[in-house]
């Protein structure tokens, strides 16, 4: 049956926990609370250590709390993150996304910093500023940054976050074997779409969507085993979704795997999230990693990034490349598809549309098609942001459980 | 008669016009048997070469076999390519052939077209039959941003 407007608007038979209200995913307010709220207090990964490999390498990221970063590694080897900002007149310090510099130097009036952040020259410094102001009152703006669960360099913008261990918990644990050697970005590409970034977090929190890749249906949905896999949730919003292997060889033109992953079964495939919008997924030789960027309630930048080992020949990177590109790569089966399904979420949920009801209840005893991964994020969100998803402005008559 | 320059000429342009209109049977025909097939970027951001599709012609078959089993954006392309250089190797019986490639989509629902790639196409051509075949075709793309994307190589 077709639904009128009230209909239409009538609360889900659900609870709460089980449904959100689309103007989370379009609202300006609540996206430039989440920047503060969420984004400027979690660890965010700014990129690899192996895109950072020698002293005095940098690289550049655009923070999705919104202030750019820069990223270098020091003399003493050291991974710092800094503002991207000259503390003089705010000029951006740094244009190029990677260089090598032993000394950062603004080409607006050349203030000089080194790699620990310390000003080392300030031009013409005693005829402007006397004993004013000098090289000791002009550092830079520096972000804790840490190395590590599997080289990728995490920020936070907050001085009083808790530690990046006390953050991710044991939510990284089952790919703890699988990330103790030193692994190589090989691939990075960026997608900007008109979606808002906990639409592309919930695409890589739920599986249900299998039915939109033919390839994840043939190679694992109508495999055994596949409907076995059980979300676990960690504090601080992050889940897993438990391995299975998956049958390549089942899609025409695939074939059995040969390089593998270290620790991992043939065929396996891990995926993990990571709040507020990072995923590791780990499948048969590659490991993924999305990070997203949201540029507004309805426009995120998502960072793709292939990883393989560092210490794999050429052959076995050639393999893992072609792993990538069948279903990951820009032209691959299924990356495509699910950057089509989010567009297709920002187009109908655009700002401006009549809001809805976004339905996340499916319950399948935490197996791989329950909803419970976008329920946990949701359940988070609404703790960091003070709001709930359901009712974001507290003005709806929302029942305890319909 | 042609030249054969002109007959080279022709061979990339034909293969643009059989994968704008999805014609893949007619781009594989333009293919030599040992063709190989790969689309390139450099990263900046990770300072390396990327590969982002490398097939032999089967591959390329399946992929084409395989695209209306998936969900794809079906907004039309349209590849406008310039001949730059063709460099002659008459012992392998082969030439080497440079061009500009831009890729145009344009939106079904009202029309809208936008420059969606700029890049380069590499390309090695046999001469050795009546007609020139495509043997390699390398596409070097300087655009590494694509939106959602799209899954008919360029």
């Amino acid at each position: 049956m077709s639904k009128n407007a009230a209909l239409w608007h009538q609360q889900p038979k659900f609870p709460p926990s089980h449904f959100v209200d689309s103007r989370i995913y379009t609202d300006e307010q609540l996206f430039n609370e989440e920047r503060e709220k969420i984004f400027n207090k979690c660890w965010i990964i700014a990129c690899h250590e192996s895109e950072v490999p020698n002293a005095f390498d940098y690289r550049t990221f655009s923070h999705p709390g919104g202030t750019p970063l820069i990223v270098v590694r020091g003399e003493d080897k050291q991974v710092r993150s800094f503002y991207n900002v000259c503390p003089h007149r705010g000029n951006t310090l740094l244009y190029d996304p990677v260089g090598n510099a032993k000394r950062i130097t603004c080409i607006f009036h050349a203030w000089s910093f080194d790699t620990k952040g310390n000003c080392v020259d300030i031009t013409r410094e005693e005829q402007g500023f006397q004993k004013r102001f000098c090289k000791t009152d002009s550092g830079l703006r520096e972000v804790r940054a840490e190395v590590g669960f599997g080289g990728f360099v995490w920020v936070n913008i907050d001085d009083n976050a808790c530690t990046l261990n006390e953050y991710i918990g044991d939510s990284l644990n089952m790919l703890h074997d699988n990330m103790s050697m030193p692994l190589e970005v090989f691939h990075y590409h960026k997608a900007i779409v008109n979606t808002n970034y906990k639409l592309w977090h919930d695409t890589n929190s739920e599986f249900y969507h299998d039915y939109m890749h033919y390839f994840n249906r043939v190679t694992g949905m109508l495999q055994p085993g596949y409907f076995d896999r059980k979300y676990t949730a960690y504090p601080n919003g992050h889940a897993t979704v438990g391995s299975m292997e998956v049958k390549y060889d089942a899609y025409e033109g695939g074939k059995s795997r040969g390089v593998g992953w270290p620790g991992l079964a043939p065929g396996g495939w891990i995926l993990i999230d990571i709040f507020p919008a990072m995923t590791y997924n780990l499948r048969t030789s590659v490991l993924r990693m999305d990070t997203s960027i949201p540029l507004g309630p309805n426009k995120l930048l998502i960072e793709f990034r292939g990883l393989g080992l560092k210490s794999d020949t050429p052959e076995e990177r050639a393999e893992r490349i072609r792993d990538h590109n069948t279903i990951w790569g820009p032209f691959g089966r299924n990356l495509h598809e699910d950057l089509l399904g989010v567009h297709g979420q920002g187009r109908a949920m655009r700002p401006g549309s009549e809001p809805t009801w976004v339905i996340h209840g499916r319950e399948e005893n935490m197996t791989i098609h329950d909803e419970a991964g976008m329920r946990h994020f949701y359940a988070e969100w609404g703790r960091r942001m003070g709001r709930k998803a359901y009712d974001p402005f507290g003005e709806r008559k929302i029942t305890a459980a319909a | 008669m042609q030249s054969q320059r002109t007959a080279i000429e022709e061979l990339v342009y034909r293969s643009c016009l059989a994968l704008d209109e999805k014609n893949f049977k007619a781009y594989l025909d333009l293919c030599d048997a040992d063709y190989r097939y790969s689309i390139t970027a450099h990263s900046p951001e990770i300072r390396k070469e990327m590969i982002w599709l490398d097939h032999d012609k089967a591959g390329m078959q399946l992929l084409f076999t395989n695209l209306p089993r998936h969900n794809s954006d079906h907004s039309p392309l349209t590849r406008h390519v310039t001949v730059y250089t063709v460099d002659f190797d008459a012992s392998q019986q082969q030439a080497t052939v440079i061009s500009a490639l831009q890729v145009f989509r344009t939106t079904l629902d009202g029309g809208v077209t936008e420059l969606f790639a700029v890049g380069r196409y590499v390309d090695a051509v046999k001469l050795s039959e009546s007609a020139p075949k495509l043997l390699k075709r390398v596409v070097k793309l300087d655009t590494r941003q694509f939106g959602f994307g799209y899954h008919i190589p360029f």
